[in-house]
């Protein structure tokens, strides 16, 4: 192993359909330079290198390369995995495609159940048996193990998952299956559930290690192309992932556990979001991210980013589960090229079809013939037409007019105006509900939270949201449409654990809920240390997943070290009332409470960088930061003549009062009539929301 | 002023405003579901979703649906009017917190419990929010049939829980009295409530930010909207009046009687009646349902047909449908007509009205499906604690019906039940001195056709204590059908395998106050659904995927299919296949296997002192547990 080193120069690069962000960061100088630039699909280290350089930087001069990709997730909703079968319990076959039974759309005959991503002739029964205390009532039965893997290598199959019942209380059986094929078959791509999930649900289990065999090849290939792409462009560092669970991990544990890497854009964004909040002393924040076809929530409450411990890939509807701690994203089909319909009775609707990329808004002049929300802004004077993407791409206004006087407003009897602000207030009534939907889920109300928000569009539509939910304040950071890559310069290394151990807690044990815990912490101080990189520190934080006896559903409530130091059931007790009080309104503190699963979070802390200072001005904005005025209509009240803003030449401590536009590069923060901004000491535009 | 006077706005609504209240009203119901799920105590709720939750305007009327349960979507509307009546116009105030699990009213079963609040702005009562869910006891008997609903457990009236904010202590500690289970009973309760209040909270926060009357004139508008779409679709359908009938298999109590569903559609214009004279009188088995739940699944099967995917669900998308159900029929059952199992009768229903409309609307209705939640009641003492439990067990899922152009699902909950899911079986394994040995999918058991019914499943689950069990499905002989060619599928079925014996199948599906020793298992198995089409032409690559992934087997190949395969593999022989094919289709094969006759069946019974061999009895329990466990897996 090499002795840690610091590293001075970081890159990161969020590689997404089509664009690849990529962010650099001097140690030395603090500096913070982006680039973004076209993913190159062939040869993505092509695009990074493009973007590294249009960041005024290369990789050899990095000795850290932090990377967020969608090769995994788009693994699985392609469908252009591995040729992967699946080992499980005698009995149990089929449960990957029985699934949990539910008909989301209860009266759709034609609604489409999930899809396995190992079809039934690859899943085999193997004679083994736990029962859930985790002792063993038939010992797995090796010889059939050999058999059945040594045909499926005959086959071509390229990886195995291994599920086993109960092996969340004892993984045993599973370990040993996993070491007879790697003994015997060293190719081959082989997990087990436990691995990546020790809490109880097969089907969400089963679902978990079949989507790791099904893209882990394809993982492991790409992980390796850029590895070696990157050392022919020069780069000589260290390498790390960003996980789902927005921390990093080593390419080695990324080979095993590809699919913690699922969602790591969003993640990125959120834990960027909490690092801007660290910085500035904001302690509880929703991070709002909207882009073309969707918009996501996160949430930061108290200075913690609230995560979730299942997802569904590719919807709730017919999606497969994932079960690991993530950070937690809602997300509704609403962006900006969301498509605005007059349907039977009048009714108007806008999403969740979206006009993508291609044929895009109507304004976009590619073809679409169908008003989004782009077009609406546009109309409205939110949008310039000819400064959009640095006026790269001509926006045709006319166009967006008309079909807007064609398609809503003719028919609904409105003036293309009203139906325009009419499509912006409906779409953000839509996003608002998510937006809520984060903070009250958990008994939170968003007017408490300070809005951040990002994306190519966040930045439009962030006082509307504000406005709706009564949140009385809005940060745009610096550089909204490129924040996930800046996210991921920030994020630290992390390893999740969770381990279900059904107990009283009255009758639990102090002594083996720290065995438990630090064999987790063991494990993920382990990772750490093997990563080799310089950490600050190693952190250690404990949760469990708790409820009233009798009840069914579990909250994951956060134990301070302390607690077990005193051995202090009753503070344990106390928590957990508290936890379950705001949640769901209620507490029943005379009622005793079990342990479901208990959850350990080891964070080794990197350097952060420091967020760049920029030039102090005055109250006053600079004259050069001027752009003249355009008419732009907020609601309902007509246009008025609005002064625009170019975001970079913006200094520390000014104050722009709305009606404002700030432009720049790839968004434009909208500024509504009597909202107040003043530009940060870090180049943040903060907003001081208008009370109605 | 009389606070329940219908209070249509003059107001005009704004197509913006329209669509917020829209997506608000959504959301709220959502919001209420969620809360719900969240704070309940039973699995029922939690996992079964065996509850619904919605907001009402002031007369009753739907505004928006929270799923929930499909066919209980008429229930708390229904509640509402009754309550509204009861207390008259004058008689709900502010704070009040109705509640009722009259079966009569509900439709449905005593675990039903029905809340509501009045929605009150400037003292003028304006909507209700609503909320049942399903307690897994309300008192009554654990076991066995009941024949009427005295024996069912705890009936409660039409009464305040609250009064003015107050809680009503004396009908709490009523309710305490009457449940085995009191305090997951309170914690149901406390979580409906908190549900409750949570849907009149959303609805005044959009009162207060759009205005009384705008809102109820988009109220207004939202509704005409879902009557103008439904309208539209019942519009393109052929008129005509449309027939057909099933049946079910027995009432539990008059064994191997069949009970005749028979219903008629009128299409004419724009208005669909479904016409539910026919249908058998109520029985004396507890398969009873009310005039709600009659109308509901009628409901259900007009939502399917007209608009599947519109939300939120309201007044307005019925009021195309008119519903002929005179009282006194098995979904319009009264009093004291059993209930306890009243969700059974009302699927297959739905699937008759499919059958009758098929011919005038092939692409939009499926073949049958296995209609039954396949519940397996099990209750008993922990060895570790002698705690008492009960397990509502089953609910396995079955196969679905083919469509015009697709194959049924497979291992689906039933039509009753939507967002229904399934229990781990580690989390049912950790719970319960139970084993489960098997889930796993019945090949063969879709329906073949062009298009393939869905598979039922098949669970054993091995008692490691003693416990009680009780069965009562149904659709065991009255097998899902197929439309246009296609062949019925298997039907559900229970069984019970004491240690060291054969199996035993209860031919109606009926299984009464059973105990199953250490080493017994019982077994559910559901039915498929049905073909779509004749199987002589269905695609010979996906045939020879069935095969392949084996929810097909060789023999029903050859069989239903007409396939010729060369070799031992799952590859057909095409030519050899098209002229088998050819030879079947001039024989006018292949014809459906016909129903069973009814049967004397034994409802009761199979419980005889424990006959086990000597040789079983000194063995541990561990040991038992695993050889049986070895023994059954390889059958």
């Amino acid at each position: 192993m090499r002795a840690p080193v610091a590293h001075q120069t970081r890159l990161s690069a969020d590689v997404g359909g089509t664009f690849t962000d990529v962010a650099v960061f001097d140690e030395a100088t603090g500096f913070l330079r982006l680039g973004k630039t076209l993913t190159t699909t062939r040869r993505l280290v092509n695009g990074i290198a493009t973007g590294v350089g249009k960041a005024g930087s290369s990789f050899a001069e990095a000795q850290l390369f932090l990377h967020g990709t969608t090769v995994a997730i788009n693994t699985i909703l392609e469908r252009s995995g591995a040729r992967a079968i699946l080992l499980t319990t005698q009995g149990f076959r089929d449960i990957y495609e029985i699934g949990r039974v539910n008909r989301p759309e209860s009266y759709n005959l034609f609604f489409q159940k999930h899809v396995p991503l190992i079809e039934r002739s690859r899943r085999y029964e193997i004679r083994e048996r736990m029962d859930a205390e985790g002792r063993v009532l038939i010992p797995v039965d090796e010889d059939q193990v050999r058999a059945i893997v040594a045909e499926a290598v005959k086959d071509g199959i390229e990886a195995v998952a291994i599920l086993f019942l109960h092996s969340y209380r004892n993984p045993a059986h599973e370990r040993r299956v996993k070491q007879i094929i790697e003994a015997e078959h060293p190719g081959l791509f082989v997990t087990a559930s436990h691995e990546l999930s020790q809490e109880y649900r097969e089907f969400e289990r089963t679902s978990t290690v079949a989507a790791n065999a099904y893209i882990g090849p394809r993982v492991r290939r790409y992980l390796g192309e850029m590895r070696g792409h990157l050392r022919e462009a020069g780069f000589t560092g260290d390498f790390f992932i960003v996980q789902s669970s927005g921390g990093l991990f080593d390419t080695a544990d990324a080979q095993r556990a590809c699919i913690r890497m699922l969602e790591s854009g969003p993640a990125a964004g959120v834990i960027g979001t909490k690092v801007l909040c660290d910085a500035t002393g904001i302690r509880s924040v929703i991070a709002f991210d909207m882009g073309g076809t969707t918009a996501k929530a996160g949430v930061i409450h108290d200075g913690q980013v609230l995560m979730t411990g299942n997802s569904m890939i590719g919807g709730y509807v017919s999606g497969l589960p994932v079960q690991m701690p993530m950070v937690d994203i809602q997300e509704v089909g609403t962006g900006g090229g969301s498509i605005a319909r007059v349907e039977t009775g009048g009714a108007l609707r806008v999403g969740p079809q979206s006009a993508g990329a291609e044929p895009g808004p109507v304004c976009y002049g590619l073809g679409g013939q169908e008003p989004t929300i782009t077009d609406a802004n546009l109309v409205l004077g939110r949008l310039s037409a000819d400064r959009f993407l640095g006026g790269e791409m001509p926006l045709d206004l006319a166009a967006a007019v008309a079909a807007l006087r064609e398609r809503i407003a003719d028919p609904l009897d409105l003036d293309p105006i009203a139906a325009a602000e009419g499509i912006l207030r409906i779409a953000t009534t839509k996003m608002s509900h998510v937006v809520r939907w984060v903070t009250t889920e958990r008994g939170l109300d968003a007017a408490d939270f300070t809005l951040v928000a990002y994306g190519g569009a966040g930045p439009l539509h962030a006082a509307m949201i504000a406005r709706e939910l009564r949140i009385g304040r809005v940060v745009i950071p610096i550089a909204p449409g490129h924040f996930s890559a800046f996210g991921m310069l920030v994020t630290d290394l992390r390893r999740d654990f969770v381990s279900t151990w059904f107990t009283p807690l009255a009758a639990a044990s102090f002594g083996r809920m720290e065995e438990i815990y630090r064999a987790m912490e063991d494990e993920g101080r382990g990772a750490v240390r093997r990563s080799g990189i310089a950490t600050a520190n190693v952190t250690v934080s404990r949760a469990a997943d708790m409820r009233y006896v009798g009840q069914e559903h579990a909250v994951t409530v956060e134990l301070p070290m302390e607690l077990f130091r005193n051995e202090d059931r009753a503070g344990i007790k106390r928590r957990f009332d508290a936890t379950h009080d705001v949640r769901y309104g209620h507490a029943a503190e005379r009622e005793p409470a079990e342990i479901v699963s208990l959850r350990s979070t080891v964070t080794g802390l990197l350097n952060k960088p420091r967020f760049d200072h920029i030039t102090a001005g005055s109250d006053a904005p600079p004259g050069e930061a001027a752009r003249g005025s355009r008419p732009v209509s907020f609601d309902g009240r007509g246009f008025v003549a609005t002064p625009i803003f170019d975001r970079a030449r913006l200094l520390a401590g000014n104050r722009l009062a709305g009606p404002a536009l700030v432009e720049e590069h790839a968004s434009t923060t909208v500024v509504f009539p009597g909202d107040a901004v003043t530009v940060d000491e870090y180049g943040n535009l903060v907003i001081a929301i208008a009370r109605s | 002023m009389n606070n329940a006077a219908p209070l249509r706005s003059a107001t005009k609504a704004d197509p913006v405003i329209t669509e917020i209240v829209r997506n608000c009203l959504i959301a709220a119901t959502e919001e209420m579901k969620t809360n719900l799920m969240r704070t309940a105590y039973n699995m029922i709720i939690y996992e079964a979703l065996d509850f619904t939750v919605g907001l009402f305007d002031a007369e009753g009327n739907i505004l928006s649906i929270g799923l929930g349960l499909p066919m209980f979507i008429r229930g708390i509307a229904d509640t509402i009017r009754a309550k509204l009546k009861h207390f008259g116009p004058d008689g709900i105030e502010p704070g009040d917190i109705l509640l009722t699990n009259d079966a009569y009213i509900t439709g449905s079963h005593l675990n039903h419990m029905t809340f509501s609040v009045p929605i009150f702005h400037d003292g003028r009562l304006v909507a209700f929010s609503g909320c049942m869910a399903h307690w897994p006891d309300i008192g009554g008997t654990l076991d066995g049939i009941t024949t009427d609903i005295f024996s069912e457990g705890l009936q409660m009236p039409i009464v305040k829980a609250y009064r003015r904010g107050v809680p009503n202590e004396e009908i709490l500690s009523i309710i305490q009295m009457n449940v085995r289970l009191p305090e997951r009973a309170m914690g149901d309760l406390r979580a409906q409530i908190a549900s409750v209040k949570t849907g009149e909270k959303r609805f005044l926060e959009m009162l207060r930010k759009y205005g009384c009357d705008e809102v109820l004139a988009a109220i207004d508008d939202i509704m005409a909207q879902s009557e103008a779409r439904a309208r539209e679709r019942v519009r393109a359908f052929p008129d005509g009046v449309f027939e057909a009938e099933s049946f079910m298999d027995d009432d539990g109590v008059a064994a191997g009687q069949r009970v005749p569903i028979r219903v008629k559609i009128i299409v004419a214009g724009d208005q669909m009646t479904i016409d539910l004279t026919d249908v058998s009188q109520q029985v004396s088995g507890f398969y009873n349902s009310g005039e709600t739940a009659g109308k509901s699944c009628c409901g259900v099967a007009f939502k399917c047909l007209t608009s599947p995917l519109d939300l939120p669900i309201n007044e307005g998308q019925f009021r195309a449908l008119d519903i002929i159900l005179p009282p006194g029929r098995v979904v319009s059952a009264v009093k004291p007509a059993a209930m306890r199992m009243w969700m059974t009768y009302p699927m297959t229903i739905v699937d008759t009205v499919f059958k009758a409309l098929s011919p005038a609307l092939p692409e939009r209705v499926m073949a049958g499906h296995h209609a039954d939640l396949l519940v397996g009641r099990v209750n008993g003492r922990r060895p570790k604690d002698n705690s008492f439990y009960i397990y509502l067990g089953g609910l396995i899922g079955g196969g679905w019906g083919a469509k015009h152009d697709s194959d049924g699902r497979n291992a689906t909950i039933a039509m009753n039940d939507g967002d229904t899911h399934n229990g781990p079986s580690e989390q049912v394994e950790a719970k319960y001195p139970l084993l489960v040995e098997r889930y796993a999918l019945r090949p063969d058991s879709g329906g073949a056709g062009v298009f393939r019914g869905g598979l039922g499943t098949e669970q054993v689950v091995q008692a490691r204590a003693d416990i009680r069990f009780n069965a009562q499905i149904d659709r065991v002989k009255c097998r899902p059908w197929g439309l246009f060619g296609g062949l019925p599928a298997a039907g559900n079925g229970v069984a019970i395998h004491r240690f060291g014996e054969d199996e035993h199948n209860f031919p109606s599906g009926k299984a009464f106050n059973l105990v199953l020793h250490s080493g017994d298992a019982y077994i559910l198995r559901s039915g498929g659904g049905g073909g779509f089409g004749s199987p002589l032409e269905r695609d010979l690559a996906a045939l020879e995927n069935d095969v392949h992934q084996g929810y097909v087997t060789r023999e029903a190949a050859e069989r239903h299919y007409g396939a010729v395969f060369v070799g031992d593999d799952f590859v057909l022989d095409r030519s050899a296949t098209e002229r088998r094919r050819a030879e079947m289709r001039a024989q006018g094969l292949p014809v459906p296997e016909p129903d069973a006759p009814p049967s004397e069946d034994e409802h009761r019974g199979h419980n005889h002192p424990h006959p086990r061999a000597a040789a079983h009895e000194h063995l541990t329990e561990e040991e038992r547990l695993v050889m049986a466990l070895s023994h059954r897996c390889c059958s």
